[in-house]
């Protein structure tokens, strides 16, 4: 008898135990247990991604927050915002110093 | 307008000097007016050397929790906050321990007259605490620090207070304005017709004729820090008040000066603080942000950026 049988002669409800009541019933147990392995890791694998990637990218939104690369739009939300205009040269005295006090 | 329309003002303010521009003047009484009021309320906010300030009581209240706060102390922490924010924690506002260890615990005419020092604090200083250990409720006005967590914000107030000076006296003597404080320079209204002509010098005490460069701004801020000026010794060793937060000591910077414009004084002063401590890196980072610069090496040569016009003066011996 093959799972699907055993399933049918069960009544084929969802999350039943097959049973085995043949020779190849042992084999059919390696199988079976394989694959909820093979499933349970890929579960753990695709839980781990997804955590990486939650990590990785709090991490990035981070540095950005931080380092505040702010080109060029006069106000960028947030970041140092640059002159309208840059300072134009000049001559001579100034009408007050810039400098350190 | 023309410059012999200008109405200026000077008189002393947080240990510097304070000019004040008014475009209009028959504004000059109501602008100094403003003036005297909003750096009044600053400097109670917010003087590490008062010890009725808002400042010297959150300091004081270090790991004892939420301790209530003004509206201007409030915007002034978040300005201070916000800088560091922007610098990736370069210009950061606890840095008051190591400026105290320094000898840097009272008003800087007294720290200089004091003249060569023993040092407060024995040992290496280490990094600062960083400013995610400083705390603002902005809606529910509060603010806190942490266990051993000292904040000075030395680094923005007069900045953002240039800044609240020339808003305010702009809306309410309408009129042109420039004010500076120290060197630290916000604009606001209407300018003259050529603009607000700018001397960037190392010290914001030199005469018309020191090295230097003259330009013209018409909206925001110019800011100007250095390594020469507010300097002193301490056990022997000369010393400066820009801390480098990653060793609690003063920035061994490549740069003795840095000039920067920017849409407001505040951000000018940030720009120009964070470029002194990130040394040769701050090229690259006013390039990509797109502020005007200028920073000056040890040996007087000059490095400009993002639009700052062409330097062709004479070289500047230190």
């Amino acid at each position: 008898m093959t799972w699907s049988q055993s399933r049918r002669a069960a009544g084929g409800g969802g999350g039943e135990v097959p049973q085995y009541d043949t020779p190849t019933a042992g084999a059919a147990r390696e199988r079976d247990s394989g694959v909820r392995k093979v499933s349970r890791l890929t579960w753990r694998c695709g839980l781990a991604g997804v955590a990486c990637s939650a990590v990785i990218t709090g991490a990035l939104a981070y540095h950005a927050d931080a380092s505040t690369v702010a080109p060029h739009p006069h106000h960028q939300s947030g970041g140092i915002v640059i002159p309208a205009t840059p300072p134009q040269p000049s001559s001579g005295s100034g009408q007050v110093n810039s400098g350190a006090s | 307008m023309t410059t012999a329309d200008i109405a200026r003002d000077t008189f002393d303010v947080f240990g510097t000097t304070a000019v004040l521009l008014v475009t209009v003047p028959r504004a000059a009484a109501r602008a100094r007016g403003i003036a005297d009021d909003e750096l009044a309320s600053v400097d109670l906010a917010c003087s590490r050397f008062r010890p009725d300030s808002e400042l010297a009581v959150l300091n004081e209240a270090a790991g004892r929790g939420p301790q209530p706060i003004s509206p201007l102390f409030a915007d002034l922490l978040a300005a201070a906050l916000r800088a560091a924010r922007l610098t990736g924690g370069d210009v950061d506002p606890t840095c008051g321990r190591a400026l105290v260890g320094l000898g840097y615990d009272r008003d800087f005419a007294q720290v200089r007259a004091a003249g060569d020092a023993p040092p407060r604090l024995t040992g290496p200083v280490g990094p600062v605490p960083g400013w995610r250990r400083v705390h603002l409720d902005r809606v529910g006005r509060r603010a806190w620090i942490e266990r051993g967590v000292q904040v000075d914000l030395g680094a923005t107030a007069k900045a953002w207070a240039a800044d609240r000076c020339a808003e305010v006296i702009a809306r309410e003597a309408d009129c042109g304005v420039l004010i500076s404080l120290g060197g630290d320079i916000a604009v606001a209204g209407p300018p003259p017709e050529d603009g607000w002509r700018i001397r960037v010098t190392d010290d914001h005490a030199a005469p018309p004729t020191a090295p230097g460069q003259t330009v013209t701004i018409s909206t925001g801020g110019l800011a100007t820090s250095s390594t020469t000026v507010r300097a002193w010794k301490v056990g022997g060793r000369p010393v400066h008040h820009i801390i480098d937060p990653a060793t609690g000591e003063p920035a061994r910077s490549c740069w003795r000066t840095v000039s920067v414009a920017a849409g407001s004084c505040t951000d000018a002063n940030t720009a120009s603080t964070a470029a002194i401590i990130r040394g040769p890196a701050a090229i690259d980072w006013l390039h990509d942000i797109g502020l005007p610069a200028r920073l000056v090496r040890h040996d007087g040569t000059v490095e400009t950026t993002a639009g700052w016009p062409r330097d062709d003066g004479p070289g500047e011996a230190a």
